[in-house]
């Protein structure tokens, strides 16, 4: 079990690796690109839903803006991508910090109105400001690497995205194994407790917040110099955030592989979805449906079924008062 | 020397005054009692001096420092540490999570502390031996009985290290014998250096356990004194009786 247990990982690492490798086209290169792209952001939403049960569903925003603070810098300031890059998330994270502060004010519904209007906001002053972004005509991001054709650039941002992902994984890892961990995750079973058991629950809350923002920053500033071109509408979409929240809940958010299995599951039916029925809106209503079934029948995801944790009957089923007398004499 | 001192502490909903005017004043190192009828405004009193309701007026000084209006987190890190009316745990964390989720310091080095902390977990176990509920380390918290519950979510206040403990109701819900193994804690838990405010509807309890006892009705208290003196006390009667 032990060995299986590590072993499973290495495993699928391996795959991942080989991936480009072993399929047989490079349109399943991009789908797969974009299915690690999707994973890495999953995986990011889940350092703010999973651990302290915030549910953003504007992290689009934060999708959008790493995408077009890269492709702005890259374009406007003649800044180097790999430079870029970094800088734009870093910008994104701190703006994130700053909406943080006012966001998490708020709990439950409220919360998740406000990070709908995140979206709305962004979306609008990109569309808006024409003169920086180009408006809905778009901006057009040079590739990073003229040299290469498409097919060989889907395999490059392949890898980046891994990378990406690799990086978010980790961090979820390590925050779920420190105190900050486990003062989130009191923040998502008990806020006012956290509070009184000495938790700076806001402090805790806002660092979660711009963590999370930070690696979907970085996903949107790959993917700007991925496709080369950015439209508010696609990259302010509402529909990229709902797409993290829908992959975490499927997979469960309680767990460090949950987005990611649920982005392998989401992110191909997605595509294929949109090959088999074209370019119409019926695959929302698909991506819709899942979500609403996987609420009602499965809350605390696929992972939750497989792993659930030793409770239950092997706790003796007695008050602690009765078990006094065999404790003290 | 002076634990907790309030003054004129006031606090309305609407047009009720649910705290009005309470000036209190607790010594170190005793086990002080707040009772009084329902709606006398003793949790609201409590919610006030660990910050999580800001009084309208009023102030609120431990060991001479104000800490009125100050966040609930910075009142646990200055020694309150306190329990609720309606037991509360973390309920889908285990035990063991529960106890290590106290935060005794803000800081970097804090936040980026291994949960597995071997010193951490070591005075976990100890708080959780103390409490005779150790075997249950594992368990969800959920997952625990009622009494058990009450007994970690003392346990787990115990791990920030309080000089001062406020316990709403520790006998509320649990059996007798539970209540006096709560007893028999507070009091060595007293000896050991803390100072409590207890708040609780068993007179038997309060009676038997407290140095001193102070009697709110209204949102400010009526009268205060050693419990025997208290009970013999004609307003304590009359809030209490109505006669």
């Amino acid at each position: 079990m032990r060995i299986a247990s590590r072993a499973f990982p290495l495993l699928i690492a391996a795959l991942a690796l080989g991936y480009p490798w072993l399929v047989p086209n490079y349109y399943l290169v991009y789908a797969g690109a974009l299915t690690v792209m999707y994973a890495a952001m999953a995986t990011s939403w889940n350092l703010l839903g999973g651990f302290t049960g915030y549910v953003s569903l504007g992290h689009s925003a934060f999708f959008g803006l790493g995408a077009y603070g890269t492709g702005l810098l890259v374009t406007r300031l003649d800044v180097p991508w790999a430079v870029a890059l970094p800088v734009s998330a870093a910008l994104v994270t701190a703006l994130a910090a700053g909406v943080g502060v006012a966001a998490v004010r708020v709990r439950g519904a409220s919360f998740v109105i406000v990070s709908i209007a995140l979206v709305s906001m962004t979306n609008l002053v990109a569309q808006g400001w024409r003169s920086l972004t180009g408006g809905s005509s778009g901006l057009q991001v040079p590739s990073p690497f003229p040299g290469l054709h498409r097919g060989q650039t889907h395999m490059a941002f392949f890898y980046l995205f891994l990378a990406l992902l690799a990086l978010a994984l980790l961090t979820w890892w390590y925050v779920s194994r420190s105190r900050f961990g486990a003062g989130l995750l009191a923040i998502r079973e008990d806020e006012d407790k956290a509070e009184s058991l000495g938790v700076p629950t806001a402090a805790y809350k806002v660092t979660a917040f711009a963590l999370s923002a930070l690696f979907v920053a970085l996903a949107g500033g790959l993917y700007a110099l991925w496709f080369g071109s950015l439209d508010p509408i696609f990259v302010f979409s509402i529909l990229i955030g709902s797409n993290m929240v829908l992959m975490s809940l499927l997979g469960g958010v309680r767990h460090l592989y949950g987005p990611l299995l649920g982005a392998l599951i989401v992110a191909p039916a997605g595509e294929y979805f949109l090959i088999a029925l074209g370019e119409t809106q019926i695959h929302l209503t698909a991506t819709g449906l899942v979500l609403i079934l996987v609420v009602l029948f499965m809350p605390d995801g696929i992972l939750a079924r497989f792993t659930r944790r030793r409770a239950g009957p092997s706790i003796p089923d007695r008050s602690a008062g009765e078990r006094l007398h065999e404790v003290t004499p | 020397m002076t634990s907790l001192r309030t003054d004129g502490l006031t606090k309305a909903f609407g047009g009720v005054r649910a705290v009005d005017g309470a000036t209190v004043e607790l010594l170190d190192g005793r086990i002080n009692g707040l009772i009084g009828p329902n709606g006398s405004g003793k949790t609201t009193f409590f919610n006030i001096v660990t910050g999580m309701i800001r009084p309208d007026a009023g102030r609120v000084l431990y060991r001479d420092r104000d800490i009125t209006r100050q966040p609930p987190h910075r009142i646990a890190h200055a020694g309150i540490g306190r329990t609720f009316q309606l037991c509360r745990v973390f309920p889908r964390l285990t035990v063991l999570e529960n106890m290590l989720v106290a935060v005794r310091r803000t800081g970097l080095r804090e936040l980026l502390a291994g949960l597995r902390d071997r010193g951490e977990v070591e005075r976990a176990r100890h708080w959780l031996r103390r409490m005779g509920i150790e075997h249950l380390e594992d368990a969800e918290a959920r997952d625990l009985s009622y009494g058990q519950q009450k007994l970690l979510e003392l346990a787990a206040v115990l791990m920030a290290e309080p000089d001062l403990v406020l316990l709403d109701e520790p006998a509320g819900g649990v059996n007798p014998a539970l209540i006096d193994r709560i007893t028999g804690l507070v009091r060595d838990l007293n000896a050991e250096g803390r100072t409590f405010l207890v708040v609780e509807h068993n007179m038997d309890m309060v009676m038997g356990m407290c140095d001193h006892v102070i009697v709110f009705d209204r949102g400010a208290p009526i009268a205060e004194g050693p419990p025997s003196v208290v009970r013999e006390d004609p307003r304590v009667l009359e809030a209490y009786l109505g006669v």
